[in-house]
């Protein structure tokens, strides 16, 4: 149904209010190209979802709300963190129109927003800023629980980046955000 | 030959038998090992949450890579292999970006020229190598064994970056575990995910996937698994047991990385290939390689 003033037409979403965020949705195609728009639904994607039987992941219905630029419910609910980004869609596209890109994409626009990131995102984050790695070497313990380090396993020692690399990804970040 | 290697976060932080097998294979196939200094993260775990940092992380690795000299950068990881390739190739494609970047690897004291090649271990060994020069490295040959091989994900696709192998039907990993005379066979769930993407998500639904491939494959009866990507080997060995539990079921599959399967194949000491540090249970597998007449 067609709603708004004027000359500007706004797509709505009967069921759910929704309205289309054409901006945003101006924003995937400049970021990721026209094949955005170009997914006929053949469900190939969907058909081998790595997700799609444990945690009902569509990814034609990603790109058919991403299409219509029904960008919102899709940014504040917990369906794009459902991907596990194994690029079987991508791969597969007939019309090279990557549904797993659309996905990253607006988990970006989601973490610009700061709305439902998963938290094991926002730690890895954290641990890069501080000293360069997602995490920091580990003591592991062998099949007969012997306790093994780098150092006991004769490993070299590792540096971390520091200087102004932590302050490079900062500004990168805060870019995207505005 | 010298080639410098970019290991990632995963493998040495955690995932040390990669680093230690690969460590002591390479050497015996005349290939010296180098390390980077201050390499970070590689990018993909943030790729989520802001595609620019991503990149940046990738790019400042290669420039790394390229101020060790090598010409080489081996990148053992599929997900950091992935993110290096697909950074590497928007920085040599797109202008604008291009200039950021290099701007902010200058404040870093950086500067990337794009002569640096990236090999996964895989094509590295496969194409580089060669699989006639890992023969004649072999002293304990595998005859008998069976044995099945996850190649993952990123390593394979998409198919428009990633030239390693084929996107649906890879075959250079089995060629390798052929190489040293085990048996490969093909199985239907060869390109199952192995689930890793979705830990920081939704970990119990990764462990789920993880299981019910790892179910399909015990169904096999086969002598093991042979990966060679970290994430993938988190989740087939030291989540195994675990994973097991989230589909109730008791699943006991001995899983290696491709290097240390070379390693035993070459007569390399376990210790020195970390099969210790393995949690799947490979001991009869071990065993039975290394009782094999040399």
């Amino acid at each position: 149904m067609f709603g708004g003033s004027g000359t500007s037409l706004t797509l709505r979403d009967l069921t759910s209010e929704a309205s289309a965020n054409a901006e945003l949705k101006q924003r995937l195609v400049e970021n990721l190209g026209s094949a955005v728009q170009s997914c006929f639904r053949c469900l190939r994607c969907t058909s081998g979802c790595t997700s799609m039987k444990l945690l009902e992941l569509k990814p034609h219905f990603i790109m058919n709300m991403a299409k219509l630029g029904l960008l919102e419910e899709l940014l504040s609910s917990g369906t794009l963190w459902t991907c596990a980004l194994c690029l079987k869609c991508k791969e597969r596209c007939p019309q090279q129109s990557s549904p797993s890109d659309v996905i990253v994409s607006l988990r970006n626009v989601s973490f610009q927003r700061e709305l439902s990131v998963p938290e094991g995102y926002l730690r890895v984050v954290s641990s890069i800023l501080e000293n360069g790695l997602i995490q920091q070497p580990a003591e592991v313990v062998s099949r007969d629980f012997e306790e093994f380090t780098r150092d006991s396993l004769g490993l070299p020692r590792m540096g971390n980046p520091g200087g102004v690399f932590a302050e490079i990804l900062v500004e990168l970040m805060s870019r995207g955000a505005g | 030959m010298r080639v410098s290697v970019y290991w990632g976060c995963m493998i040495p932080t955690a995932e040390y038998a990669y680093e230690l097998s690969l460590r002591a294979a390479l050497p015996r196939l005349g290939v010296e090992v180098a390390d980077l200094d201050s390499f970070s993260c590689c990018g993909s775990p943030i790729a989520s949450v802001d595609r620019s940092a991503a990149n940046y992380l990738a790019l400042r690795n290669i420039a790394l890579g390229e101020r060790s000299g090598s010409r080489t950068l081996l990148v053992p990881c599929n997900g950091c292999y992935l993110n290096l390739v697909d950074a590497y190739h928007h920085w040599r494609s797109d202008e604008k970006p291009r200039a950021d970047v290099d701007q902010s690897l200058k404040k870093e004291g950086l500067s990337l020229k794009g002569t640096c090649e990236l090999m996964h271990v895989i094509d590295f060994l496969h194409d580089r190598i060669g699989l006639e020069a890992i023969r004649r490295a072999v002293t304990r040959p595998l005859p008998g064994l069976r044995l099945l091989s996850h190649t993952g994900c990123h390593l394979l696709r998409p198919s428009s970056l990633l030239s390693v192998d084929d996107p649906e039907d890879p075959k250079k990993l089995d060629a390798l575990v052929r190489t040293l005379g085990a048996e490969t066979l093909t199985y239907p769930e060869n390109l199952d995910c192995c689930g890793a993407g979705l830990l920081l998500s939704h970990p119990e639904t990764a462990m789920a996937l993880s299981a019910a491939k790892l179910k399909a494959i015990q169904a096999l009866g086969i002598d093991g698994l042979v990966v060679s990507c970290p994430s993938c080997h988190t989740m087939y060995d030291a989540k195994q047991e675990a994973a097991g539990k989230t589909i109730g079921q008791v699943l006991s599959i001995p899983v290696m990385y491709y290097t240390q399967l070379l390693g035993l194949a070459m007569g390399l000491d376990q210790r020195a290939l970390g099969l210790q540090l393995n949690k799947s249970p490979i001991d009869r597998l071990v065993e039975n390689i290394s009782l094999r007449r040399v």
